[in-house]
């Protein structure tokens, strides 16, 4: 039990898979511009790995080792189109905010990337846990990015003013602001982790 | 007579010329212009000035003893960022924008990179697109000149974007600065007066600004009518823009001979910068024709800033003898 | 279909919404190879044939075959599945015809299938020039030329970031913002510059 509670914490802080891994970006940045967007990423992104790291750890054994990269594409093309239908059957509205965006989670190298390097070669159960961990850790990393751009960049936070009379920045919300606000958390990240050694 | 025989390897020449120096005299060459500011849009312009440079200066400060460089803020080079910033604000901003504003030309687009001579991008152009992304609000915002009859406060070229036609605005008009605008790019005069300055005591060449005025002229000359590509084609269509206008109005002067010539982002061979002006001035006169902002000399210079890297390294002086 | 819409498109693929400083497509690949000139190019090449080739692959799986059966669901996969194999094709056909082309490309080859630009495009043609299930007039043509674009813009920003990182290794650049973070903010000015174009019409 202890074991798998570890499978799921390293996700969020020691591996965390934009801060300290740097993977999947594109997402991360495009529908970072307020959090309700950032949140329901995450969680879409969050069923794609916990479905494709379980089933991944399922047929190990079955698929071929020389076609397993396309194997693994079609399981995750699977898990996104159903995130997409059901997302477009209950929230329209957040379908439409994310564009093209849930589409190209089967792109997004944190799933590809675990279920190569971790799936493949462990239990359905570590799998699991690891899939969640690693959900978990993209959410948070995406709501720390929207929530500062969304402070900033339009002064307020799901919808609520935060402060009276603050001119927000708008190039916050922007791709620009974007680029630059993971540029300075990485930086940021890495003078903590240069205090640690 | 005393023997001054000294035995030496070479090189033997000196020149008493430094960074620090050179950058004091765009200082200097910059001045006309900030006065001319002051004097057309009053005393608003001078505190605008004021506050760009003194939190540059403290940026570049505070920044230099937390990553425990040597503080330099005495070498001109802040002190020249905050200038020129404020010289692209209007005149009638809130305290806090040249604040901001300097704070961020500083820290993003100068110390971030390892401080003087090794930023890619020009650190006062990065704070004023910086600006203008953020509160739009404020940086287009023009007041009317003052001391003279106040004609309108809109810009020259927003009146031509919107579709609106110039009234009551002669090219002497533009020449001396009696227009809306941004502090130091109005007086095309005082602005004259710095550049020969700097040509005189050859600080600045004359390859990147003249390419640069010239390929703006020259395009907007050629493509400023409208109705060029709409069809029919008709002979002789096109020709006959208002090509003075587009040089004399807008930051193109400023841009072209102060900030274009920059040393540390622009490239470093004859034929390279010849590249860099005719680019500038392509991507200006594109902006000002077709685009939707009004003013286009920030966006072609940074975006020329990066290709810097890209011309240098294939417009490389060839030594005797190698391939390159 | 008219001159002034392909130079939008131009306009619009290249700078504005810049696949990779504005749309953060095949933003890993960007920051991971954008170390040299070279193999920026390189990549940037074989990114461009994939584009262009998967937008023409696409549009005819969607036209010819997603829609008329009223599979139009089966978008994402299918697309997916198409660019891997033929990316896979592509790799097997240089590596027996020309070796050395493979060295030069060939190892970048892989890497495009999960590069989210090429599937990118793909899902944007389909949203931009199919309307209500129907093709538009040229639609096939924009798709074509949006590829071609889409591909441009990446290797426009790969040579100029490679450029930058190539003269900033020269520098002394503060430890804690080294290779990543720089990357994101040197990014962020040049897209911040790209945003002249806003607004553009032609």
């Amino acid at each position: 039990m202890k074991n798998l509670f570890k499978e799921f914490l390293k996700g969020i802080i020691r591996e965390n898979p934009t801060f300290v891994l740097v993977l999947g970006l594109c997402p991360t940045l495009a529908v970072s511009t307020s959090v309700i967007n950032g949140i329901g990423m995450g969680i879409a992104a969050t069923f794609v790995l916990l479905g494709s790291n379980v089933i991944v750890a399922l047929i190990k054994n079955i698929i071929p080792a020389r076609i397993r990269i396309p194997c693994f594409i079609v399981v995750i093309a699977t898990f996104v189109t159903i995130t997409e239908m059901t997302m477009k059957a209950y929230s329209p509205a957040l379908n439409r905010a994310l564009g093209i965006y849930v589409p190209l989670i089967v792109v997004n190298c944190i799933v590809l990337g675990r279920a190569e390097a971790y799936a493949q070669k462990q239990t359905v159960l570590n799998s699991l846990f690891d899939g969640l961990g690693m959900g978990v850790g993209f959410t948070l990393a995406l709501i720390l990015i929207s929530g500062i751009r969304e402070a900033l960049g339009s002064g307020k936070i799901l919808g609520y003013t935060l402060v009276q009379k603050f001119e927000p920045a708008f190039v916050l919300g922007m791709p620009s602001g974007a680029l630059l606000v993971i540029g300075l958390l990485l930086g940021f990240f890495n003078i903590l982790k240069g205090r640690r050694e | 007579m005393k023997s001054k025989l000294i035995v030496n390897v070479s090189p033997h020449l000196h020149k008493d010329e430094s960074v620090s120096k050179i950058m004091w005299m765009v200082v200097i060459s910059l001045i006309p212009a900030g006065v001319a500011g002051v004097l057309i849009f009053g005393l608003d312009a001078l505190w605008v000035i004021l506050l760009g440079i003194v939190s540059a200066l403290i940026t570049e400060w505070i920044i230099q003893l937390l990553t425990k460089r040597r503080v330099t803020i005495l070498d001109g080079s802040a002190f020249l960022t905050g200038l020129l910033l404020a010289y692209n604000l209007p005149a009638k901003v809130p305290f806090w924008l040249p604040v901001v504003g300097s704070f961020f030309a500083i820290a993003i687009g100068k110390q971030v990179f390892g401080g003087l001579g090794q930023n890619i991008f020009n650190p006062a152009l990065v704070g004023r697109v910086f600006l203008v992304a953020s509160w739009p609000k404020y940086m287009t915002t023009f007041t009317p000149p003052q001391n003279f009859d106040a004609i309108t406060s809109a810009t020259p070229l927003a009146i031509i974007k919107e579709g609106r036609i110039l009234e009551k605005i002669s090219y002497l008009n533009l020449f001396f600065g009696n227009r809306g605008g941004c502090i130091g790019e109005v007086c095309i005069f005082a602005l004259v007066l710095g550049a020969l300055f700097l040509f005189i005591r050859g600080y600045i060449s004359w390859h990147i600004p003249i390419t640069y005025t010239v390929v703006v002229g020259l395009f907007t000359y050629i493509f400023g009518q409208k109705g060029l590509f709409t069809p029919p084609l008709r002979a002789g269509a096109g020709f006959g823009g208002d090509w003075l206008l587009h040089i004399l109005s807008g930051g193109l002067i400023l841009g072209a001979f102060f900030m274009a010539t920059d040393y540390v982002t622009s490239p470093l061979t004859r034929c390279g910068q010849i590249i860099f002006g005719i680019g500038c001035g392509l991507i200006t006169a594109i902006i000002r024709l077709w685009g939707g902002y009004p003013e286009g000399v920030s966006y072609a210079i940074l975006m020329m800033n990066a290709a810097t890297p890209i011309i240098d390294r294939y417009t490389k002086n060839r030594i005797y003898g190698t391939k390159i | 279909m008219n001159v002034a819409q392909f130079l939008t498109i131009f306009i619009s693929a290249v700078f504005l919404y810049n696949v990779i400083l504005s749309r953060f497509l095949g933003l890993c690949s960007f920051v991971a190879i954008s170390k040299e000139t070279k193999p920026a190019m390189a990549m940037s090449l074989a990114v461009m044939f994939v584009t262009t080739m998967s937008s023409i692959i696409t549009w005819f799986i969607y036209r010819f075959l997603l829609i008329p059966f009223g599979l139009t669901y089966l978008r994402t996969i299918s697309f997916i599945l198409v660019i891997a194999t033929f990316v896979q094709f592509v790799e097997m056909v240089i590596r027996k015809i020309s070796p050395p082309l493979y060295r030069f490309f060939g190892i970048y080859l892989p890497l495009i299938t999960v590069n989210c630009a090429v599937l990118g495009v793909a899902v944007l043609n389909v949203d931009m020039f199919f309307i209500n299930g129907r093709a538009i007039t040229g639609s096939f043509y924009y798709s074509v030329f949006q590829g071609i674009c889409v591909g441009l813009g990446y290797a426009l920003a790969m040579l100029l970031m490679s450029g930058i990182r190539e003269r900033l290794d020269l520098c002394n650049v503060p430890k804690s913002v080294k290779e990543f973070p720089l990357a994101f903010i040197i990014a962020s000015i040049m897209s911040l510059s790209f945003m002249g174009f806003n607004g553009f019409k032609f």
